[in-house]
């Protein structure tokens, strides 16, 4: 540890602003309250700040930032993840700290944010340990009012002079270069400095009730009491400010702004949040989390039972900002979690707490956020509302996907829509994608012909394990457009045919003229290798239809299949799930036997965006395919 | 061909108007994608063929809806500009007011020569395709709606409310410096410029799909207004939303 008097400190500040290769922020006062921004000199500091308005997380993960820019002659261009500057933030507090180690985690997982991360490591953080508090912050009782790393220098004041403890070699040689006058600390300072943290964990004035070590396991046995989420939400205004400030929220949204030409412009990422009334809605219209109840209580799953479950820790370091900033003040998790512990005791719920899980992070690949360009060799309008458009990458090779995954079709100007691919991955050169027209990117695609161009990126997610299947009885069950999806395993089936049992196909839709690819699907009525039988809800009368008119479940009943040798791969609207699933079960097939593929609201398609979970599950990610088994304890799946 | 673009006004101040005719350089860019056909802010020429039809101001008399219906039929596509003509705008606080008053008060002895009824926004009398909301709009999202019409999508209006945009801004809260806002219920998108500007919201963009008025109107009493102030507070911009 060493020492700076408060004039060398300032100097030190200053020869860092001198430096034009790096851009020093520091925390300044903003009216009444604080924020950090950059320092035209070492007295504008207030290193004695109790909260500032947005945390240090801006500058990771800004509000808003450039991912690729478009030009319809060129194509898409990832923007450089190098900065021309590296950032240091001088005066950020223990929580913060904490919080952007929690964020480095979810930026790290599976895919890497190449932004993200590289403003990360260019970075210097010089901390401050805490001088005030607000009257929201619980940081201690979240053990995240001291942190003994995860910074490059922390700053303590001593009175006349600020002890300086150096976490990094970077910390190191930034003192070495910038500070003149530093001394070695004196055993004195360093107790000092010991007292001052102590004295730190006992200035908040909110406080658990309990032990914050239980807040995963208290949450599991709340989520279906809805009155308690009902009442706690009652007044939420669906502002989205809890999330907006949160220092551990990262969810985001991506748009594409086209400029005035109409043929350039670039695609951007903003903050978004589960709190705003439409995160969790899609373009058939239907909201995943439609109430406030349902959106309030994800907020308090996310930070305390998803991320928990899946890093380890419950991601809220306690800064208080989402209470702070809570117009009808129902937002701080202190009163929330008393409330719930109270409410346990009150009626007789027992809590243990639970041990940390095991966690095995996988990392590695980075996110490629800018679209290969394909062409668009065949277009075939399949119904009213549906199109299926043949596509080749220009880059001339295969699209190499598992049938069931899924790719992101970008339009120019637009944007960026999931659809999952629908041809067998043995077909070579080309793939193929059946587009219903609903919004804005499905309503231009329509409008698009052989020859144009647009962006795919992918594939992504989970699909079907072709391989696993091999030798077992299939029960395909379509609905809709869930033929869309299961056709790319159904192809692949049958194009190897003699390796699987039994393949048996019930397709189901609203009305004779919605039936997909219908040509195909008369070929299988030749085949003897194959057993299928359609439906329609019902038949208008001008309309013509031979097979079973009623829903897909009517269809359930008329075949015979062995549920311990047969596999159900079931795809279809949300609705359908519930009834086709209880019907198979009835038949006796195993929960690990029934396989669905999900949809979601999406913008990343790589686990960071946030629009596609369910509960801890994200469908872009860990899905769109899933077991019934693995799923049929995740509420907000089916 | 470049699509045929006429602008409008009904009872409004012109105020929309003028932020297109101040889009100076970018005007020249737009000009390129568009033909202006009509526009009595900058052209003395005047024709009724065209496709996308700006209308600003509101419907304040029974005489202004055979004017809109005659626009909805000549133009394929509307876009209702400005408070007033998305919402009713200012136009609306007279709803709360004896008409007769009103009339009184705006035109004296000679009240009996004007009619007048509720302002209204353009929609209430024609289906509309697009809005540019706010008093005045913003340039800005003027020209993102033209784009978007031009790229053949739905401009993307946001149904959040000004708090999202106020606090990407990190400007300190309104409430916090002793004022009293409506941001929480008003939809966004004008990236909570007069919060920025050291002021507060008063709603000119209208209410967002879904806003919590009963929550809104407890927190406008907790931090010390009354509730008939609280109520008023919803009226300056409010007034045809409300009614309905
Ligand atoms: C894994 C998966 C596979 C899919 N496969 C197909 C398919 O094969 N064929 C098909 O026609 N449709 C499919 N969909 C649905 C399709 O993604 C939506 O219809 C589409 O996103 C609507 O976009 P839009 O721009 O036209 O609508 P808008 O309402 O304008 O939506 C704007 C944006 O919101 C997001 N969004 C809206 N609805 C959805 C949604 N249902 N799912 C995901 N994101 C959404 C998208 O980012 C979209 O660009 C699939 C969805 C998922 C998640
Ligand atoms: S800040 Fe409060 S009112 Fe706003 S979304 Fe969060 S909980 Fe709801
Ligand atoms: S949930 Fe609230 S207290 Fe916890 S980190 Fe986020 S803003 Fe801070
Ligand atoms: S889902 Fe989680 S990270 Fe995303 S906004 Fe909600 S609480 Fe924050
Ligand atoms: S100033 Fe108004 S818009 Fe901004 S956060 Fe406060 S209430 Fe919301
Ligand atoms: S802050 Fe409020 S009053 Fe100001 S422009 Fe935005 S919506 Fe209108
Ligand atoms: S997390 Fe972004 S789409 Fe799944």
């Amino acid at each position: 540890m060493h020492t700076l008097s408060k004039e060398a400190f300032e100097e030190f500040i200053d020869n860092l602003i001198a430096d034009n290769s790096l851009n020093v922020v520091g925390v300044k006062s903003k009216g009444e309250k604080f924020a950090f921004g950059p320092l035209e000199s070492a007295n504008q500091l207030r290193l004695d700040y109790d909260v500032t308005l947005l945390p240090p997380k801006k500058y990771f993960f800004p509000q808003r930032e450039t991912l690729v820019t478009f030009d319809v002659a060129s194509g898409f261009q990832a923007k450089d993840p190098k900065e021309s500057k590296s950032n240091v933030l001088v005066g950020v507090h223990p929580y913060d700290i904490m919080a952007l180690l929690h964020m480095d985690e979810v930026f790290r997982e599976t895919k890497s944010d190449p932004y993200y991360l590289e403003r990360r490591n260019s970075s210097v953080i010089i901390g401050v340990n805490i001088q005030n508090l607000t009257e929201q912050c619980f940081a201690p009782s979240m053990g995240c009012a001291t942190v003994d790393y995860g910074y490059d220098l922390m700053l303590t004041n001593l009175g006349e002079k600020y002890a300086i403890d150096v976490g990094s070699h970077k910390g190191a040689d930034i003192l070495n270069k910038y500070a003149k006058n530093a001394k070695k600390a004196f055993a004195r300072d360093i107790q000092a400095v010991g007292k001052k943290k102590m004295e730190i964990v006992n200035m908040a004035q909110q406080k658990f009730n309990f032990s914050s070590e239980l807040i995963p396991e208290m949450l599991g046995k709340f989520y279906e009491k809805d009155s308690f989420w009902k009442d706690h939400s009652e007044e939420c205004l669906s502002c989205g400010s809890c999330v907006l400030v949160c220092p551990t929220c990262y969810c985001f949204d991506v748009k594409d702004n086209p400029d005035l030409s109409l043929k350039k412009g670039e695609r951007t990422r903003t903050w978004d949040g589960c709190l705003l009334e439409d995160f969790a809605k899609v373009a058939s219209g239907e909201n995943f989390r439609d109430t406030k109840a349902t959106r309030y209580r994800h907020r308090y799953f996310k930070k305390g039972k998803y991320l928990f479950d899946r890093f380890g820790f419950v991601s809220c370091v306690g800064c208080g900002r989402c209470s702070s900033n809570c117009l009808p003040d129902i937002a701080n998790p202190v009163n929330l979690f008393n409330d719930m512990y109270a409410e346990s005791l009150k009626s007789g719920i027992e809590i243990d707490s639970v041990p940390v899980p095991d966690i095995s992070i996988k990392t590695g690949e980075i996110i490629e956020f800018a679209p290969k360009i394909a062409t668009i060799v065949k277009k075939v309008p399949m119904t009213a509302n549906e199109i299926m458009f043949e596509l080749k990458l220009d880059n001339e090779t295969d699209l190499g996907h598992q049938p069931g995954q899924f790719v992101q079709v970008s339009v120019f100007g637009v944007g960026e829509a999931p659809f999952g691919v629908s041809s067998s991955p043995t077909k070579k050169g080309t793939f193929e994608l059946c587009i219903r027209k609903l919004g804005n990117v499905t309503s231009k695609i329509h409008t698009l012909n052989e020859g144009d161009k647009v962006g795919i990126r992918g594939p992504f997610g989970k699909g079907f394990d072709a391989e696993f299947l091999k030798g077992k009885d299939l029960l395909f069950v379509a609905g809709g457009l869930g033929i869309v999806p299961l056709r790319s395993l159904f192809n692949y089936v049958l194009a190897n045919r003699k390796d699987y049992g039994r393949v048996i196909l019930l397709y189901g839709c609203k009305e004779p003229r919605e039936l997909l690819f219908a040509d195909e699907i008369l070929e299988l009525e030749d085949r003897d290798d194959v057993e299928f039988m359609s439906t329609v809800d019902w038949c208008p009368e001008n309309e013509v239809w031979t097979s079973n008119v009623g829903v897909i479940t009517t269809l359930i009943p008329k075949v015979d299949f062995d549920p311990q040798k047969t596999y159900a791969v079931v795809v279809g609207p949300p609705i359908m799930y519930k009834f086709v699933i209880k019907d198979l079960k009835s038949r006796n097939v195993p929960d690990d036997h029934i396989i669905v593929s999900l949809e979601r609201r999406m913008k990343c398609g790589v686990g960071k965006c946030g629009h596609c979970q369910i509960n801890q599950l994200y469908v872009c990610k860990d899905g769109p395919v899933f077991y019934y088994s693995d799923i049929k304890g995740v509420p907000e799946a089916l | 061909m470049k699509p045929k673009v006429a602008f409008f006004d009904f009872a409004g101040c012109e105020g929309d108007q003028l932020q297109i005719a101040n889009l100076e350089e970018e005007i020249l860019d737009l000009l390129g994608q568009v033909e202006v056909v009509s526009f009595r802010e900058v052209m003395k020429e005047h024709s009724d063929d065209y496709d996308i039809a700006f209308v600003e101001g509101s419907c304040t008399r029974i005489q202004d809806e055979e004017r809109l219906k005659q626009i909805r039929k000549n133009a394929s596509v509307v876009v209702a500009i400005g408070s007033c003509a998305t919402i009713g705008g200012i136009n609306s606080l007279k709803n709360y007011q004896n008409l007769d008053a009103v009339k009184k008060t705006v035109y004296g002895e000679k009240a009996d020569l004007f009619d007048t009824y509720l302002a209204r926004p353009i929609d209430a009398v024609i289906s509309v395709d697009a809005y540019v909301h706010g008093c005045p709009m913003t340039k800005e999202e003027f020209l993102h709606v033209v784009k978007s019409l031009l790229l053949g999508k739905k401009p993307d209006i946001p149904n959040y409310p000004v708090c999202v945009e106020c606090k990407k801004n990190e400007n300190v809260c309104a409430f916090e410096r002793g004022e009293f806002c409506i941001g929480p219920v008003t939809r966004a998108g004008c990236n909570s410029c007069c919060v920025n500007e050291g002021t507060k919201c008063w709603g000119c963009r209208g209410l967002v799909d879904n806003p919590n008025e009963n929550s809104q109107k407890e927190v406008l009493i907790k931090y010390g207004l009354s509730v008939d102030e609280a109520i008023s507070k919803f009226r300056l911009y409010f007034g045809w939303e409300k009614k309905q």
